[in-house]
C-alpha cells in the first residue's frame, strides 16, 4: 500500500543498525514483509436497541515489519476494535486480516497485547506475571525465570519482582504489563491506549522508555491512541481514523530522525508541523475528543 | 490495616459480646427471670469446662463437625463445579439456571423429613441438609464471580499462548476467586446453623441433640452449654476461613 519507512529510513542513513542488519541477512534487495495486511474489513456490532451499528467500514491497511504504525482518533471511531481483530479476539464481521500472509483466526502469541487497562493476573506477583507467557510456552522454570527477570530489570522495575499488582502504581503496572508481552516474543506489540490512563509526567517517561526499548529490537508496533503528540512522537506513521462509520481518514508519514528525543523533537519545527496539521485535519472535519 | 488498628478492632468488636452477657447476667440478678430457667452466665461457663473435659460431650462435638465438614465440602465442590461450568458454557447455564431459581429460595428444611425417609437418622440425611442449604450461595457468587472475570484477563492469557480448554483453570477458576471464597463463607455460617437444626429436630448425637435432650428435661444450664459451644466453632471456623482466604487473595485489593 505504501513504501516500507523501514527502507525509506534506511536509505537516509537515519538507522544504521537496522540497515546493517539488513545488509547481512539479504545482500541482495529484499523485498518488504508486509507483517500486517488488513484487507476490507468491515465491523458490524448490534446496539442494544438490536440496531446494526458499522463500527468499522472498509478498511484496508498494510503495516510492514519494523514499523511503528500508531492508529490515531476519537473515541468511538473503532481504533481498538481494529486492534482486537489483529490480535484475533474479535473476528470481523467482513473482510481477512493476516499475519505474514496468513488469515488471523484467533489470539496467538506472534501478536501481543498491552492494554490501557494493564489487565494484569492480580493472583499472580510482577514475576509471576511476566513468568506467565514463556511457561506457557514451554520454557523450563529456571530459564523462563531468568528470562523474566532481565526484562523486569530493563522496564526499570528490578527488585519488584515479588510485589503483587495491587501494590504498584498505574505506570509501574503497564511496565510490567509491557515485560509480560514481551516476554513472549510476539513479533508485533498491539498497544490498546497503553498511557491513556496515567498521569501527564508517568506518561512521558513511559513513551519515552518505549521508545528506547523498541530501537533495541525494532518489533512491529501497532499502537492506538487518541493523542496527536504522542502519535506522532512515537510512529514512523500516523494512520487517522474518523468515526461513524469508523474508516481511515489519511495515512500520514513522519520523518523525524531516529533514535528520538522528546526535548529535542518539542522544539523541532518539523515536529511541530506535524502536530499542527493532524490537529487542523482533524477540526476540519469537526471532530473533536482528540487530545491537543 | 497495621497491628494497632487490627488490635482496636478485635477490642471494639469485643464490647457489644461483654454488653450481651451483662444484660444476661442484668436480667437474672434483677430476678427478671427465674435462675432455673435462665441460669446466670457464670454458671454456663463453669459448666462447659466441665463438659469439655469429659469425652462424651466431646463426642457430641465431633458428630457435629464431622456433618458441618462433610455437608460444606460437598457444597464447595458442587457449588464451585455447578457455578463454573454455567459461566463457561450457555447451554449448561441454560439447564442449571431454571432449577437454581427454582430451588433456591425452598426452605431447604422442608426437605428434612423426606431425607429422614429416604437416608435415616444418621449422619447421611443431616450431610445432605448442609450440602443442600450451603450449595446455592457457593453456587451462585461462583457464577456470577467466573461471568465477570475481566474479558482482557482472558485475552491476555490467550494471546501468551494459553489454549482455550485451559482458560478455565489458568484464569477464570483465579480470577473468580474473591468471589468464590465470599460465598463459601456465607455457605459456612448457613452450615452451623443447619447442621444444628437439623440435629435439634431428629438426631441421637451431636450438639443440636444436648440442647434439646437438656431443654425437654429442664436442665437449662445444659440447655446453654451447646449453644455457646456451637456459636464459638462458628467463629473459630470463620477466622481458619478467613486466614485461607488471605492467603489465597493476597494479591487481590480490598480483601
Amino acid at each position: 500500500m505504501f513504501v516500507s519507512d523501514v527502507e525509506k529510513a534506511a536509505s537516509m542513513n537515519l538507522m544504521p543498525s537496522r540497515s546493517d542488519l539488513k545488509a547481512e541477512a539479504a545482500p541482495a534487495a529484499k523485498p518488504t514483509i508486509a507483517m500486517i495486511e488488513i484487507d476490507h474489513v468491515s465491523q458490524v456490532f448490534q446496539t442494544s436497541s438490536r440496531q446494526d451499528h458499522l463500527a468499522l467500514s472498509d478498511i484496508s491497511l498494510t503495516v510492514d515489519d519494523g514499523a511503528f504504525v500508531s492508529i490515531l482518533g476519537p473515541s468511538g471511531c473503532g481504533k481498538s476494535t481494529l486492534l482486537y481483530i489483529v490480535g484475533g479476539f474479535v473476528a470481523p464481521t467482513r473482510g481477512t486480516a493476516r499475519m505474514k500472509g496468513n488469515p488471523i483466526t484467533g489470539p496467538g502469541p506472534d501478536r501481543g497485547p498491552v492494554f490501557q487497562e494493564f489487565a494484569l493476573f492480580p493472583w499472580k506477583s510482577v514475576l509471576g506475571n511476566v513468568m506467565y507467557g514463556p511457561r506457557q510456552q514451554g520454557v523450563k522454570a529456571a530459564e523462563a525465570e531468568a528470562q523474566s527477570r532481565a526484562l523486569i530489570e530493563m522496564v526499570g522495575l528490578k527488585g519488584f519482582e515479588h510485589f503483587y499488582p495491587k501494590e504498584l502504581s498505574g505506570g509501574m503496572k503497564q511496565r510490567v504489563a509491557l515485560a509480560r508481552t514481551l516476554a513472549y516474543h510476539p513479533a508485533v506489540l498491539l498497544m490498546d491506549e497503553p498511557f491513556g490512563a496515567l498521569d501527564a509526567h508517568t506518561r512521558t517517561r513511559l513513551q519515552n522508555d518505549l521508545l528506547n526499548i523498541w530501537e533495541r529490537d525494532r518489533k512491529t508496533v501497532l499502537f492506538v491512541t487518541h493523542s496527536v503528540e504522542e502519535a506522532v512522537f512515537l510512529s514512523d506513521k500516523v494512520v487517522m481514523m474518523s468515526r461513524s462509520p469508523g474508516r481511515i481518514r489519511q495515512i500520514i508519514d513522519i520523518d523525524l530522525p531516529r533514535p528520538r528525543r522528546r526535548t529535542e523533537l518539542l522544539l523541532d519545527p518539523r515536529y511541530q508541523k506535524y502536530v499542527v496539521d493532524i490537529e487542523r485535519m482533524f477540526d476540519d472535519a469537526g471532530d473533536d475528543e482528540l487530545q491537543p | 490495616m497495621n497491628g494497632r488498628d487490627a488490635t482496636r478492632d478485635v477490642l471494639l468488636g469485643l464490647i457489644p459480646i461483654a454488653l450481651l452477657l451483662a444484660i444476661w447476667q442484668g436480667t437474672v440478678s434483677l430476678g427478671l427471670a427465674p435462675p432455673t430457667l435462665l441460669p446466670p452466665p457464670g454458671l454456663v461457663f463453669m459448666r462447659m469446662a466441665q463438659l469439655l473435659a469429659t469425652a462424651s460431650f466431646n463426642q457430641e462435638i465431633l458428630a457435629t463437625l464431622f456433618r458441618l465438614f462433610a455437608g460444606f465440602s460437598i457444597a464447595v465442590v458442587l457449588g464451585i463445579a455447578i457455578g463454573l461450568a454455567a459461566a463457561v458454557s450457555p447451554a449448561i447455564n441454560a439447564a442449571v439456571r431454571p432449577v437454581v431459581r427454582v430451588l433456591a429460595p425452598l426452605p431447604k428444611v422442608a426437605l428434612y423429613p423426606a431425607l429422614l425417609l429416604l437416608l435415616g437418622f444418621g449422619h447421611e440425611s443431616k450431610i445432605t441438609l448442609v450440602a443442600a442449604d450451603a450449595l446455592f450461595p457457593i453456587l451462585l457468587s461462583t457464577y456470577y464471580g467466573a461471568s465477570t472475570v475481566e474479558q482482557k484477563l482472558i485475552w491476555s492469557a490467550m494471546a501468551a499462548g494459553t489454549p482455550p480448554r485451559e482458560i478455565l483453570f489458568k484464569v477464570i477458576l483465579p480470577g473468580a476467586a474473591p468471589s468464590i471464597l465470599t460465598g463459601c463463607r456465607i455457605g459456612l455460617v448457613i452450615s452451623c446453623i443447619v447442621v444444628f437444626l437439623a440435629e435439634m429436630i431428629t438426631s441421637t448425637d451431636g450438639l443440636g441433640h444436648v440442647l434439646i435432650t437438656a431443654a425437654r428435661t429442664f436442665q437449662a444450664v445444659d440447655m446453654f452449654v451447646p449453644l455457646i459451644t456451637i456459636s464459638l466453632l462458628g467463629l473459630i471456623l470463620n477466622g481458619l476461613l478467613q486466614a485461607v482466604r488471605s492467603y489465597l487473595l493476597r494479591g487481590f485489593p480490598e480483601v
